[in-house]
């Protein structure tokens, strides 16, 4: 009797888990939420977006071209054939991967300003793979933390708020699931790549000797702002390289909590300005704040309670 | 859940999915964590076998999307920087040099970036020239086709003759050497000499 009690009680508890666990997982997913900080994103993504493609145009023969830095014969060497598709590759001529380069262009200026922004956003996820799949030696941070955002910008209603889109629709534009999905996402992404930043650093020693960042002082073919001025301040740099280091790793974390947020937030802004201004990155440090914009309230205003404010329960917050 | 995303039980908030949407989109984000997670689990070294198993059938995702990534930025350590020195002798018997990166005339600074990424890359795959006889000759086998095709770049970009290619690893001085005012000599290794197509020389 008693082990019967025993597992049905236990059958019980087990469902409950479960129940608790898919609670959590629909409010944290499904929840609706506020567009205008996904249109936001949406507005500023766009932006570096068609400035990474008016660059790519500056070179069109080197990176796309059949005599480029890389043929298309040597791409496999760097990607996983046949799925890291592009539409540079059947491209022949010059006039061919312009026009190309041409709509991706148009297509992010569009995702932007928001103009029939999913399509757009569509095509700018096209025009992105294309050109980092066509040109692997070229591509770095800057362009793996664009495409963290794009497909979640596809998911979300992003010109539902301050877009072009919003001004001719009749209906007004509600807190909704697909937002949700789309900031989550960025979300979950951003912490992952925090993660394996973090804990791919942990795999150096200099690292945890805390002198890495000298490493990226000194190294003039990044420098922008000359910092050498702190080899005279070891215990700084030690300082400097650690507490980045502790940040990139406890990030997963640490973001979630509503009192330490604010403060992994600022933190972002010191690391991603001072990677931006001190190593000519600015593009990888914009993309990197952007995606972080993403842990902002859906509604963007810092102060305001939601009407049902009582329903905040502090966890996972 | 953050207290901005807590449901608006009002008639401005869009009916939540039914349970049978719920659970298909839930599948569908499972996916695409997974298809986020597994790549830089499974690549770069040091990655376990486990991981590029379990990441297999994610390949086509993977790619369509472009998820591949490491995101091993500055690790596991940041090593010295790279540039390509180039010397070229043109149809009219004139010597052009030049260098990738260049920082005079790669502007804007993302058109630096995105050349300075070639000899980065370029750099993991090529073996200091102290390295032992064997590991150099089996690493030209990874780096050649690449050298070959920037030296086909330039010498059609230049209207070139033959091209000789150097990779040179900047010295990196630590911050004793700084402050005395040492440093090392750039390490340089040679990438051979191309005429178009046709390597002429290692």
């Amino acid at each position: 009797m008693k082990n019967t009690s025993d597992s049905g009680l236990s059958r019980q508890e087990s469902l409950n888990w479960f129940a608790a666990w898919w609670r959590a997982w629909t409010t944290f997913w499904f929840t609706p939420s506020n567009p205008l900080l996904l249109g936001v994103l949406r507005i500023l993504v766009g932006a570096l977006l068609a400035w990474s493609n008016f660059v790519w145009l500056l070179d069109q023969e080197g990176f796309f071209g059949l005599s480029g830095w890389q043929s298309t014969g040597n791409v496999w060497r760097l990607n996983d054939q046949p799925w890291h598709w592009s539409w540079y590759f059947p491209a022949q001529t010059l006039l061919a991967t312009k026009s190309l380069t041409f709509v991706s262009l148009f297509a992010a200026m569009s995702l932007s300003v928001g103009f029939v922004t999913r399509p757009a956003a569509c095509i700018a996820l096209a025009g992105y793979v294309s050109a980092v799949n066509r040109a692997p030696l070229n591509t770095f941070g800057f362009d793996d933390v664009l495409g963290i955002m794009l497909v979640p910008l596809i998911i979300g209603t992003a010109g539902a708020r301050l877009s072009v889109d919003s001004i001719f629709r009749k209906k007004q534009s509600v807190p909704n699931t697909e937002t949700t999905i789309a900031l989550r996402l960025i979300q979950v992404h951003l912490c992952t790549l925090y993660f394996f930043s973090g804990c791919g650093k942990l795999l150096g020693a200099s690292w945890w000797e805390g002198t890495a960042l000298w490493g990226a002082v000194a190294n003039i073919q990044y420098r922008t702002i000359d910092l050498t001025f702190l080899a005279w301040h070891p215990l700084l740099i030690n300082a400097l390289t650690l507490g980045t280091l502790f940040w990139e790793v406890s990030y997963a974390a640490l973001i979630w909590p509503r009192l330490t947020r604010p403060l992994v937030l600022a933190m972002a802004v010191f690391v991603h300005l001072g990677i931006g201004l001190t190593m000519g990155m600015m593009e990888f440090g914009l993309a990197m704040l952007i995606a972080n914009m993403a842990f902002l309230p859906p509604h963007l205003n810092m102060s305001q309670t939601p009407p049902d404010s009582k329903l905040a329960t502090g966890r996972n917050t | 859940m953050t207290k901005e995303q807590q449901p608006l039980k009002d008639q401005t908030t869009r009916q939540q999915w039914p349970l049978a949407v719920r659970l298909f989109a839930s599948v569908a984000i499972l996916v695409y964590l997974l298809a986020i997670a597994l790549p830089p689990l499974a690549g770069p070294p040091p990655a376990s076998e486990l991981a590029n198993v379990i990441l297999q059938p994610f390949r086509p995702l993977v790619g369509a999307i472009s998820l591949s990534h490491g995101y091993r930025f500055f690790a596991p350590n940041p090593g010295p920087g790279h540039s390509i020195r180039w010397t070229m002798l043109t149809a009219r018997g004139n010597t052009l040099k030049g260098v990738i990166p260049d920082a005079e005339t790669d502007w804007p600074r993302l058109l630096y970036h995105r050349r300075f990424m070639i000899p980065e890359k370029i750099a993991a795959l090529v073996p200091p020239p102290r390295a032992p006889a064997g590991i150099r000759r089996e690493a030209t086998r990874d780096w050649q086709p690449f050298a070959e095709d920037i030296a086909n770049h330039l010498l059609t970009k230049h209207s070139g003759q033959e091209v000789t290619l150097e990779l040179v690893e900047h010295y990196l001085p630590d911050t004793f050497e700084l402050k005395e005012g040492r440093a090392g000599d750039d390490l340089t290794t040679p990438l051979g000499s191309y005429a178009w197509r046709e390597r002429t020389s290692l």
